[in-house]
Formats: structure tokens, sequence, C-alpha cells
């Protein structure tokens, strides 16, 4: 595929896919990479007065305030981060999908019915929704992920709902019709082979966006809880050293603009490649 | 045209009937009781049960909900449970404080994005626009507690230029407003950009400079006034988005805000006040959409004709 | 006249609503004519006649608001939706634009192959087969099959338009100006094509076009539709030989004339075409017409047959006299 030549010979796709890389296989080997265990606490990993200890031999990023390994924590924190990407973007493109292919290919009462559900949802204010639902339901990984979700499956159902609509209109979806073909069949062989671009792009950006609801979540301590790390939930702990031991708030926060940025960079190029009249528009 | 425009609004009043709906809903499946923080732990089931009526939480879902409605119709959010004050007097004294964070944060982000993205657009393809674009997604993707913690350590705590979170003067509101600024200009320069870029391309453009038009003019007169409608639109939307998300900044600096507020809320289970903010951030948000779909025809005069 | 024609459109009118039941349009208003097996049907009009319409209504991809379509003896909007689905193998469209017409992330093998797919017809190892031989006998070449539609030229891109309507083997194929977005030395070749389709397969042509001399060409009979009125019908010969309606006459001075003295002067028509939101009263045709008499802008002129020559009709009111009741 020229699209994956093309793709390749930039600059940011080589940065972001490395980041990806180191990312993902920090997740997948973490037992292997890591030199402790994420939450054993070392009494040596605190200095006499009980405070983190800064990078030494034996803990090469330092402690946090209560003596666990940072490096091992950030290592399995990559882990929570993209556990939670994929599922909450996964389930959010799935519930987005559905509604704006439907609302899209039947229009009508329920395609204007989906449509002002959306609108509906758009209006409340994301965050808010957000810290909301988390607060009421009991805290597990699953559950945030479950809450970003249904705040981030409205906007891609409402570009795939406009998709599906112009793609609707297209003479060769009422050529194909005029040869017999069922619903079944425009849907799966035209639709969805055009959206499925719009879909990866989508998939895409959607992680990053993810990946930073969880981190402001776990930071106002009602994402992922401790002692499970997330690179939110670290700078959450650690906050009230941050003036004696920065690297604590600061390395995790590296972590998360990495991770969110080297999606973004490969949305957009994935975007520039597959739809060139899209260039640097948002929403 | 004044039809779409009762229209809209009254479609923007049915979405905040919708969004007052479901907020009541969620907040009535909360496991956590309200009563119960209330009362305090050595509470007697029968202070519990008091509590609970005299608050009417003992009623159905719907007869609470239309108890709400009919004040909400004379102007009253309800109180609190914790604070017993009112909730629109809450509301009220926290409001302007976001409201002066919010107009500044703004100013910030189009100061900054719009710049960003004119440059940018002028110097397409060389050093300049990569690192300005760099610089917009690197915006794009930090939270915002992250640039809020650097813009805090590095200016008030290392360099002592400005206090630590707080209200009051002009120096309490420039590190706060910087953060926002700065991160929102991300959206905007990169907008801009696209849009400048495309009007560019345009013939008129070729027509102005072919009759010896100075570049600056043609820039940032012919060029950006066309280039700047998205943005408006754009305005309208970050209105909306900024009461939601305010929460963040305004912990991390002390800013007493409606969004602090909400925190605080959120974290006591005081649902009247949890309502409340819901409500004034949605409102924000229709509000906010609402302009924008209101000014756009009047900037652009091509969607005002096919009215 | 066969009892039994092949198809027997009947009184079909079709109306729109725009904005929500505020503006009614009124597409096709009360078109009938009958056509036998292996004729042609040329119907000839310009914008807001109605034309692409008819030829939808026709297919039944749209519903008659009322009248019917006879097709093979059936009533198409009495059958199912499986028999219709069935029924669409004997009935295809073509459509104008070769560009848009095609799924362009379709290879041109899965294009051709898309209705045997539909209907599945035969095995999936003789379908490729029949792929091939049909796209040999519209004329592309060989290697098509893997390629992409954009990779070809506009006249291409309708050859494998045509190969997709013929390949079920059907027996009536509705042309939607399928040479008006091609270059003028390409249409030929299509037209031509078209013709010895015809002839290899009996098949049943309607063909809908706003370019006259193109209808005089492929046209056994031709019908003249003006603000989704047909305002005359007959045989080729008859039309251009023996045009009555003020509008066919202005239609057939414009057709450019090779033979210097065959030129006539150019019939102008005064004003343009008005929107179907908004009818002239009386005959449609009455604003634009140097022969406009009181009565037509008031009364509708009926559809009657000149004495003459039953076969041939007018909607005029300059001919009343000539003519009797159909």
């Amino acid at each position: 595929m020229t699209t994956l030549k093309r793709l390749i010979k930039r600059k940011v796709v080589i940065f972001s896919v490395a980041i990806i890389g180191i990312i993902v296989s920090s997740a997948i080997f973490a037992p292997l990479i890591a030199p402790f265990a994420p939450e054993t606490q070392f009494r040596e990993g605190l200095t006499l007065e009980g405070s983190p200890l800064g990078p030494n031999s034996k803990f090469i990023l330092g402690t946090d305030l209560l003596g666990r390994d940072l490096l091992s924590r950030l290592i399995y924190g990559a882990r929570t981060s993209l556990l939670i990407g994929l599922l909450a973007n996964g389930v959010a493109v799935l519930i987005g999908t559905f509604f704006g292919i439907i609302a899209g290919f039947l229009q009508g009462r329920i395609g204007s019915a989906i449509m002002r559900f959306t609108d509906l949802m758009m209006a409340f204010p994301a965050l808010l929704l957000a810290i909301t639902l988390s607060a009421i339901f009991s805290p597990s990984l699953f559950i945030v992920a479950l809450v970003i979700a249904m705040v981030n499956w409205v906007q891609i159902a409402r570009v795939v709902y406009t998709q599906t609509l112009s793609i609707s209109e297209k003479e060769f979806i009422e050529a194909s019709r005029s040869l017999g073909a069922t619903n079944t069949r425009i849907l799966r062989c035209h639709i969805l082979p055009h959206l499925a671009p719009f879909i990866l792009v989508w998939s895409t950006l959607g992680i990053s966006t993810t990946v930073l609801l969880e981190a402001t979540l776990s930071y106002l301590g009602i994402g992922v809880r401790p002692p499970t790390p997330s690179w939110g939930n670290i700078i959450f702990e650690n906050q009230t050293y941050f003036q004696t031991a920065p690297w604590l708030v600061f390395l995790p926060g590296l972590a998360i603009v990495m991770f969110a940025l080297s999606f973004n960079f490969l949305g957009d190029a994935l975007r520039d490649e597959l739809d060139p009249t899209q260039r640097g528009r948002e929403n | 045209m004044k039809n779409y425009v009762i229209k809209r609004i009254g479609h923007s009043a049915i979405i905040l009937l919708g969004i007052s709906f479901i907020t009541f809903l969620l907040l009535y499946i909360l496991p956590a009781d309200p009563v119960r923080q209330i009362a305090g732990r050595s509470a007697t089931p029968e202070t519990i049960a008091n509590i609970r009526r005299e608050l009417g939480l003992d009623q159905p879902l719907f007869a609470q909900y239309w108890h709400y409605i009919s004040q909400l119709a004379q102007g009253d959010l309800g109180r609190s449970y914790l604070q017993k004050t009112e909730v629109t007097l809450l509301i009220q004294s926290r409001l302007t404080p976001t409201l002066i964070l919010m107009i500044s944060a703004i100013f910030l982000e189009l100061l900054f994005g719009l710049t960003a993205g004119i440059f940018a657009s002028v110097k397409r393809g060389k050093n300049a626009d990569k690192s300005i674009m760099i610089a917009s997604f690197i915006g794009v993707s930090s939270p915002q507690f992250i640039v809020a913690i650097l813009v805090l350590y590095i200016f008030a705590v290392k360099l002592h230029w400005f206090p630590i979170g707080g209200y009051g003067t002009f120096h309490n509101l420039v590190l706060p407003a910087m953060t926002l600024g700065i991160l929102g200009s991300g959206w905007y320069s990169r907008v801009m950009r696209s849009s400048m870029l495309d009007v560019l391309r345009n013939d008129y453009i070729r027509t102005a400079r072919a009759k010896g038009v100075s570049e600056g003019r043609v820039i940032f007169i012919h060029a950006f006034r066309n280039a700047i409608l998205p943005i408006v639109a754009m305005i309208g939307i970050d209105i909306g988005v900024f009461m939601g998300g305010v929460v963040v900044v305004e912990s991390v600096f002390g800013w007493p805000g409606i969004g602090q507020l909400a925190w605080q809320a959120i974290q006591r289970v005081d649902i009247p006040i949890i309502m409340g903010v819901t409500l004034v951030s949605a409102i924000a948000i229709v509000i906010g959409n609402l302009i924008a779909d209101l000014i756009t025809p009047f900037v652009d005069p091509r969607i005002r004709i096919r009215q | 006249m066969n009892s039994h024609p092949f198809l027997s459109v009947s009184d079909v009118t079709k109306t729109f609503q725009e904005n929500s039941g505020k503006n009614k349009i009124k597409a096709v208003d009360g078109v009938s004519f009958n056509l036998d097996q292996g004729e042609t049907l040329g119907i000839v009009g310009e914008t807001g006649s109605g034309k692409s319409t008819l030829g939808r209504l026709i297919l039944n991809l749209l519903e008659p608001t009322s009248g019917t379509v006879t097709f093979n003896s059936k009533n198409l909007s009495s059958l199912s939706t499986k028999e219709m689905r069935t029924s669409r193998r004997e009935m295809q469209m073509i459509f104008q634009d070769p560009f848009s017409s095609l799924d362009p992330r379709m290879t041109v093998g899965d294009l051709i192959r898309e209705p045997l797919d539909i209907h599945k017809i035969k095995s999936k190892q003789d379908r490729h087969e029949l792929v091939q031989s049909t796209a040999k006998s519209v004329g592309l070449p060989t290697n098509s099959l893997d390629r992409y539609p954009h990779e070809f030229s506009g006249g291409q891109r309708q050859r494998i338009a045509i190969a997709r309507a013929i390949i079920t083997n059907p027996k009536l194929i509705v042309a939607d100006e399928p040479v008006s977005a091609l270059d003028v030395s390409i249409q030929s070749q299509i037209l031509n094509l078209l013709l010895e389709l015809q002839r290899k397969l009996e098949l049943t042509y309607i063909f809908i076009s706003h370019d006259l001399s193109v209808v005089q060409h492929i046209a056994d009979k031709i019908m003249v539709l003006y603000l989704g009125k047909v305002v005359e019908f007959g045989t080729n010969l008859e039309i251009f030989n023996n045009p009555h309606h003020p509008y066919t006459k202005a239609l057939i001075s414009a057709v450019p004339k090779i033979n210097p003295h065959d030129r006539t002067d150019r019939i102008v028509l005064l004003g343009d075409i008005p929107s179907t939101t908004s009818k002239p009263p009386g005959c449609h045709f009455n604003p634009r017409c140097h022969l406009a008499m009181d009565m037509c802008r008031v009364v509708e002129p009926a559809l009657l047959a000149i004495k003459s020559d039953p076969g041939h009709q007018v909607s005029c009111h300059l001919f009343v006299d000539e003519s009797f009741t159909q």
C-alpha cells in the first residue's frame, strides 16, 4: 500500500511509532523489564524523615512517598494507561460507530432521534460528567474505562453520522440498490469500507483523548486508585513533594504527554493521508 | 431568519431540560447516601429518617424531579445540603472569578493561537512552521494539570515571580490564565493555520497581490478577515468546553470559581450544588453553541444571503 | 399493438414533498406509454422535465404516488420486497455519471461481478468466467479486472457500467443520459456498443437524454417531456419529419445539421425553464411559446392522437381540431 510507504517517510510518524513501541513494550513486558514489583514498599526507599529518595544506584529514578520504586511504577503505569486507553477507546468507537451508522443510513425518525440524543450528550460538561460518574461508581480499571467511553462516544457518533450520510447519498449506492442489493449488503460492502479510514483515524486520536482524561481523573483521585499505578495517580499521590522531589511529578507527566503526543501525531498523519482536505482541522 | 433563531432557542431549552433530567437521574441512583454524609457518623436511624424527610429524599424520583423543576422555574436552585446556603447564592459568588478567568484565558488563547497560526501559514513548510505546529501539538496533548503544575513550579516556586495560587490581584490571575492560554492556543493555531492556507490559495488573493497591494495588507486584511470565520464558531464552543473543564486549573491554583465549588460538592456528595453547577455549565455550553451558530451568518456574508 | 405489452406505464405521477409538506413538487404528472420487447424508447427533456425521475419510477427505484408500472405482466408496486429484488435481474439501469456511479473502492472485476453476487447466480468459480466474457463483450481490455475505476477514462467507465447492467441477462435497460458526460467522439462509440448489444441480447431500451441528436440515432419511439408532462409522443420518423408541438419544433431546430440544405432558422424560446415548484397555470409551456393563445394560459391541454397517425400524440391546443381522443 503506497499510503503506508508515504506514512513511514514522515519523521513524526517514525517518532510516534517509536514512542508507542516503547510504551507498548513496557506494558507487555512489564514484569520482565521492571526492576521491582510496583507495589512493594521498601523501608530503605525512604529517608530517615520518611521522604522519598532521589535517583540512586538501587532505585534508578528514585522512590515515591511510600518508598516504592518510581521506575517500576512508571513501567507498570504504561500498562494501566494502555489498557484503559484501548478499552475505553474501543468501546467508544464501537458505540459511536454503531449509532452513527444507524442514524446516517436509516435517517428518518430514528436518525433524528439519535442525533438529538447526541446533541444532548454534547451539551453535558464532559469533565463534570466523568467526575460525577467516577464518584458514583466503585473504582476499578474497568469502570474508569467505561466512564471515559461514555463521555467520548458522542463525538465519534457525530463524525460517523456525517460520513455515512454523505456516502449514502452517493450515486454508486443507488446503483447497487438498482442492482437489487439488500441494505445489509450495502452496509457491509459499500459503506463500511468507506468508513474504515475514518474509524481508524478517530480510533488513533481517541486513544490520546482517553489517556488525557484518565490521567486527569486519576490526578483528581477518582480515576485509577492506588496502589495500582497510573501515571495520573502517581502525580496525585506525590504532589505534596513536588517542590522537593519534582521528578515525581514531571516524569509521569512527561510520559503522559509523550503518549498522547505520539497518538496525536500518528492520527493526524493518518488523517492527512486518508483525506487531504481535512488537514489541520479540528471538530 | 427570526424563525431560525426561535427554533434554535427552543431547541436549546429542550436540551437543558434533558440535561437536568439526566443529571438528576444519575444523582438519584448514587450508591453514596447524601443523608448519611449530612447526619454524620453517630446519627440514629430516627435522625436519618427525619433528615431524609426534611430534604424530600424519601419521595419517588419523579416527585423529586418535579419539585426541582418547579423551583427552578422560579429561579431557585435549592439549598446546599452541607452549607445550608442557597445554591444560587453560592454559584453567584463563584461565578465572577470563573468568568474573569475565562475571558482572560480566551483572550490569551486567541492572542497566542492566532498569531502563531498566521505566522505558521506565512512561513509554510519552513522550520518556523514546523516548530509552531509541533508546539501546538504538544499543547493539545498535555493535560491541564501537568501544565498547571509546571507553570506553578517554574514561575511561582522557582522564580518567585508570581504567588502560588490564590485570588484577588492581577498577579494571581496571570499564572492560571497563562496555563489555559498556552494550552488552548494549540487548537486555535492549527485551525488558523489551515484556514489561512485555504484562503491564501484563492484567486482573489492572487489578484490583490497582482494589483500591488502590500503583503502586510494582503495577509492581515484580506486573508485574515476570511480566515477568521471558523475561529468565531470555535470561540463559542470554547466557552462551553471551558465551563465544563475548569475544575482542574481552579483546583491547582486555588482559584475560587465554580469549578472548585463543583469539585468540593462532588467529594461531599452535595447534590443540589452538583445539579446547580452542571446546569450552569450546560447553559454556558448551550449558549456558546448558540452564539457560534447565530454569529456565523453575520460574519460570513455567503451564509447570510442563503438565508 | 400487443394486448400484453412488454412494458406498460399507466398514468404515473410522482409528487415530492419538501420542507415537511410545505412545498409539493410534481416531478412526473400523468405519464403513460407502452413499449414492446426489443424496442427503444427515447425520453427527451430538459432540466425539470422529470425524465430522470420517470426512469427511476419505471424501475421502481421510486414508488409512484399514483399510477402503475407493469413489466412482464407484473405490477411492480404490488410485488413484495423479495419478489422485487428478484425482478431486478431483468431490469437494469445505466447511470449518467461514470465517475460517481462506480464505487471507487472496488475493483472493476468486483464491480462487474456484484450483480452475480447479489442474486447468487452461478457458483463462485463460474462467476469469474462470466465476468471475463462480459468485460470482453463491452470492449474492456483483458487486464482491467484487477484495476480500479479511477484508472480508466470516462468512456471505459461507462463500458464497466454497461457490463454490470447486462451481466444478469436483463430484458429491459433504462439508460439515464449514458453518454452526456462523455466527449463527443466517445459518445458514438458507446452508442454503437449499446446498439450492438441490443441486437445480440434482444434488449429493450429506455434511453433518457436531453440531446435530440443522440436520441435520433438510437430510438424507435420518442417521448418529449416538459415539466413532468408528455407534450409529444411518436415514432422517430414522425417526430423528426412531422413535429407538431412548438417545444418539439424548437428542440429539433437546435440540433446541429451537417447538410446545409437541412438547416432552418433556429426557434429561440423565450425566457427560462420555470422552477418545478411554481409551474405556470394552463399549458405549462405557455410563457415561452410564441404561438400561445388565451386558452393556453388557463386550460391544460390533453394528450391526444393526431388523425393522420394514431401512434403520434400531442398535448397542445393548436391541434385539437386535428385530433380525436385516444
